[in-house]
């Protein structure tokens, strides 16, 4: 009985194994296979076998280390004050008695934009003459103040973190909110009879029984910042610079795209494999030694 | 008997349908051009009705990533253009087949050169053979709004810019700030497109990208020097004229609405003010000159031009390949609708030596300008050289780099690219 | 008292940031749409005018024409929302019955098989675009709606949310229907998808979202005009020639407004789907 239920649990995995298997495994196994040849995409010559020659390559490369900082930069700047903002909006949108769902709503709805669209409207607003320009120049009440928002380094930077900033920040405050809408109410009413203010009970009540989601939430953003593409690549087609924000992603496409060097690229994307693969671990590591009961 | 006859024709169509050869064509997206091509294909489809063209269009800076994916996955289509500078790997890497010339009607590639305008057709010949006919070769020229220069006191036909030197006054002149941000420009450059009108300016001046032998690239520094010099003195940190984080100049031109009095472009700019602005079109108050040229240049070289050249698929069966010959040929034998009508022009010689040309606003101008011009320089690493001279000439018009020091990481960067490759 | 005004004041103070994060968050639809109103040069005018001094309807229908006036947005619109609905309903549907399987059956290989699975969340689709091609155009799906909705079918994260979703999954109900006679199947179809109301909700829109988002699969396997989704058009509709950010503005309303409808009245899923994400205990 117990043997025939567990076939079933099999042949339900069955569908899923077969997609896998042909559109993520055979690709990334060809992937792999790939980077260790030297092949250009448009040839017909059969690819060069040259072993690790292209890591070697990527290591010493000046452009792949300008990606691991862009990626770098681009990750912590956004995942961690995503991450901090989500949850001190959550926490207080939990303080309100009224509006909290007009709140979740208002925060949510550039998730709900296209990221072809949430684009255009940004490099409209970034532009020299646009909106980005006019409210710094109204906050520091200067006048015509160009702040290079596409075209220095940093301002660029910053500008991509925005965009994304902007469009995840509510996604995540909704789940902190859940999160924190299902800590049992008995245990803050326990807290406060003991004379716990709203702050301490927040520190020592909210935010460790938030952990996993916290944990949960974290690791999400920074697998997603990590594969960030789209608004790199869309700023960097509507005209900005592209080392600032040439991230990892970005990278590969262009050595695959417009460089040909299909070994290459792949062997990039092997590495940002394996990274993203260790930070994962690691969540799943920390997670296990965290579990938390009410 | 009746039964004999519609059994007859079942069979006809049926074999017919056997036969039914379908080209498949990818090009970019240009909605001047859809209607004029569409109403040729059912021409064609008429003529050869056991052939079926299937038009596809891709938007102009997508095209190429879609159709490099399709040729890796060995599934191209039969016919295609892109710009010349990315469709010559496709002809070193042997995945286009060379023009039939039988089908063309010709004897051998000589008399093919002989139908266009000369070394026109240089770009597409590798190895003796001929693989692409030009859809369109497009040099820019600058176009000028006539109403800005006259509310600066400047008269448009005697102060049009000649040399760089003109166009830093004139700009000077007409450009409107709000502080740093400018309002107006005079003029500004086509960003990034290096290739094309930058590399020109560094010729101007005694440059060159490549040495004879193409083994090293970015020859005589002081030229490259004085031309980063100019375009860090136009940007931001200098004169504040123009940047590459604006509106591109050539978009804005046609709104005519007091945000850029100058832009680069091509003949077909004309066709496209006429479509989106016509009242601007038709007030006249437009003109096109010529490239400029540095007042010391020791070299007289305009725009570059680029074109683009109808391609076909050396993996599609040798029936198709000669479908496609006879389909392009029949597609390029109306060059001075394409002129006309869209406003592009297709080197041949017939159209160049007609009236309708020579009566065409402008493309005199364009012409003069192409005579004294190249093509773009082809290489394989070319979009790679590119994307180092974008990052030379925007590190020093937005930031604080040297001109020298981007010249040194510029030329290091792209010799490494060329050794890199041997 | 004096507490009661600190706290009155904080009371406000939270009031305006919340507020104005709000306001902030909310700029960018805001010009979206006033500006999808405007001519250029409005657009573009120091500093931004906010309301329109007419109102351009010729923007929208310069959109809704697109650059060939062949009226394709609407035909795009409808190619986006059947894309997305179908692959939102078999990703449904091999999630959850895979998370089922995962999370509640003791079989050999389970492991390894949950955690290939999760190795492939780790995969950028740039890395595996050009294989993935090759097997896609292979099959003959280029240019069908196959070919855009079958790769998409399975998706990782989908797999771990519905097996993590599933663990809490009383095992109590899952006997008491075999008791009743019913097979593995007939559990999950009559009593595990009716229970995950939340899950599902949650996966689903997460689903939709990104297929009504996908710009990069859809370019390369799509070529007929009139199977283009609304990204696709856009990208085709801002090329080079139409520069009138007006109608660029107007497009992006049109392109967005089915979405911001379906998270209008679907709210309550977009809000409480997240419960899923709140996870207790593993």
């Amino acid at each position: 009985m117990e043997k025939k239920k567990a076939i079933w649990g099999f042949i339900f995995t069955i569908p899923a194994i077969v997609f896998f298997m042909i559109f993520d495994f055979y690709p990334v196994i060809n992937a792999f296979w790939m980077s260790f040849f030297k092949k250009d995409l448009l040839s017909l010559k059969p690819p060069k076998f040259i072993g690790f020659k292209n890591y070697t390559y990527l290591f010493t490369s000046e452009a792949f280390w300008n990606s691991v900082k862009a990626t770098a930069i681009f990750t912590l700047g956004t995942f961690i004050p995503m991450v901090l903002v989500s949850l001190v909006l959550a926490a207080l949108i939990m303080t309100r008695k009224r509006f909290q769902k007009f709140l979740q709503m208002a925060y949510y709805s550039p998730a709900v934009l296209s990221s072809v669209v949430a684009a255009m409207i940004w490099l409209l607003m970034f532009d020299p003459r646009g909106l980005a320009n006019q409210f710094l120049n109204f906050l520091f009440s200067t006048q015509g103040i160009d702040y290079h928002w596409l075209s220095n380094e940093n301002m660029l930077r910053l500008a991509t973190i925005i965009v994304y900033f902007w469009k995840y920040v509510g996604y995540f405050t909704v789940i902190f909110v859940s999160g924190m809408a299902s800590i049992p109410r008995s245990i803050h009413e326990a807290a406060i009879v003991d004379g716990a203010s709203g702050w301490q009970d927040f520190l020592h009540i909210t935010l460790p029984l938030l952990k996993p989601t916290t944990l949960l939430v974290s690791v999400m953003s920074m697998i997603q910042c990590l594969k960030t593409f789209s608004t790199q690549y869309l700023f960097v087609q509507g005209g900005a610079p592209r080392g600032p924000i040439d991230v990892i992603t970005l990278n590969i496409y262009n050595t695959a795209i417009r460089d040909h060097q299909i070994g290459r690229a792949s062997a990039m994307s092997v590495i940002l494999f394996f990274v993203i693969m260790f930070f994962t671990y690691l969540q799943f590591k920390v997670s296990r030694s965290e579990e938390v009961t009410y | 008997m009746k039964k004999v006859l519609v059994f007859l024709s079942m069979l006809l169509v049926v074999v017919s349908m056997a036969a039914k050869v379908e080209l498949v064509v990818w090009t970019h997206e240009d909605p001047n051009r859809t209607p004029l091509e569409e109403g040729y294909i059912k021409e064609f489809e008429k003529m050869y009705p056991n052939v079926e063209i299937k038009r596809v269009t891709y938007p102009s800076d997508k095209i190429k990533e879609v159709l490099l994916t399709a040729f890796a996955a060995r599934k191209g289509p039969d016919i295609f253009n892109i710009e010349i500078q990315d469709e010559y790997p496709y002809i070193v890497n042997g995945r286009v087949a060379p023009v039939d010339l039988s089908v063309l009607g010709l004897k051998n590639y000589n008399d093919l050169k002989n139908l266009y305008l000369e070394g026109s057709l240089d770009a597409v010949t590798y190895e003796g053979k001929i693989y692409g006919l030009p859809l369109e070769l497009t040099n820019w020229c600058i176009f000028i709004n006539k109403k800005y220069f006259r509310e600066v006191g400047l008269d448009p036909e005697k102060d049009y810019p000649k040399t760089w030197e003109d166009m830093v006054r004139v700009s000077e002149k007409l450009v409107i700030r709000d502080g740093q941000i400018i309002k107006r420009r005079g003029f500004d450059f086509r960003y990034p497109y290096y290739l094309t009108f930058f590399v020109p300016m560094v010729e101007q001046l005694g440059g060159a990208l490549f040495s004879a032998d193409g083994k090293t690239a970015i020859i005589n520094d002081n030229a490259w020097l004085k031309v980063l010099d100019f375009m860090k003195q136009w940007g931001p940190n200098g004169k504040n004229l123009g940047s590459p984080t604006y509106t591109a100049a050539r978009k804005e031109f046609n709104k005519d609405n007091n945000t850029v009095a100058m832009c680069l472009s091509g003949l077909y700019q004309i066709d496209r003010i006429k479509a989106e602005n016509p009242a601007f079109y038709n007030s006249k108050e437009w003109m096109v000159v010529p490239f400029p040229v540095f007042q010391n240049a020791v070299k007289d070289v305009r725009c570059n031009f680029y074109g683009h050249y109808y391609m076909v698929n050396a993996e599609s069966s040798k029936e198709k390949q000669e479908w496609a010959w006879r389909f392009i040929n029949f597609m390029l034998s109306h060059p001075q609708e394409y002129l006309t009508k869209v406003g592009l022009i297709q080197p041949r010689k017939d159209l160049i030596e007609s009236d309708v040309f020579k009566n065409y606003p402008y493309a005199n101008v364009f012409l003069e300008d192409m005579k004294k011009a190249h093509i773009v320089p082809l290489h394989p690493q070319g979009p790679q050289i590119e994307q180092l001279i974008r990052e030379a000439v925007e590190s020093v018009m937005l930031t604080k780099t040297t001109s020298q020091d981007a010249l040194k990481t510029l030329k290091k960067k792209a010799n490494d690219l060329l050794k890199e490759e041997q | 008292m004096k507490k009661k005004i600190v706290s009155v004041i904080i009371d406000v103070i939270i009031w305006v940031f919340l507020l104005g994060f709000a306001a902030i968050v909310l700029v960018p639809l805001v010009f979206m749409f006033t500006a999808s109103f405007m001519p250029s040069n409005e657009i573009m005018k120091m500093p931004y005018p906010w309301i329109p001094s007419e109102f351009r309807w010729q923007n929208y229908w310069q959109a809704i024409k697109g650059n060939d006036g062949k009226f394709l947005f609407l035909r795009s619109i409808w190619n986006s929302f059947l894309v997305a609905s179908i692959t939102t309903v078999g990703t449904v549907f091999l999630c959850s019955l895979t998370g089922f399987g995962l999370a509640k059956y003791k079989f050999k290989g389970r492991n390894f098989v949950f955690f290939m699975i999760l190795g492939t969340l780790m995969i950028p689709f740039e890395a595996i675009m050009i294989p993935l091609y090759l097997i896609v155009t292979g099959m003959g799906m280029q240019d069908t709606y196959a070919g855009m909705i079958i790769p998409l079918l399975m998706s990782p994260f989908g797999v771990f949310m519905m097996r993590q979703y599933l663990l809490t999954f009383p095992d109590e109900m899952l006997d008491a229907a075999r008791i009743d006679g019913a097979s593995e199947f007939g559990i999950y179809w009559r009593i595990v998808l009716p229970n995950s109301v939340p899950a599902i909700a949650t996966l689903s829109i997460l689903t939709f979202r990104s297929q009504w988002d996908n710009l990069l699969w859809p370019l390369l396997i799509v070529q007929s005009p009139e199977k283009k989704t609304i990204p696709l058009f856009i990208t085709i509709f801002v090329t080079e020639k139409y520069t009138n950010e007006g109608a660029m503005m107007a497009a992006a309303a049109i392109a967005s407004i089915p979405m911001i409808i379906l998270f209008l009245t679907l709210t309550k899923y977009f809000l409480a789907g997240s419960e899923v994400f709140a996870a207790r205990k593993d």
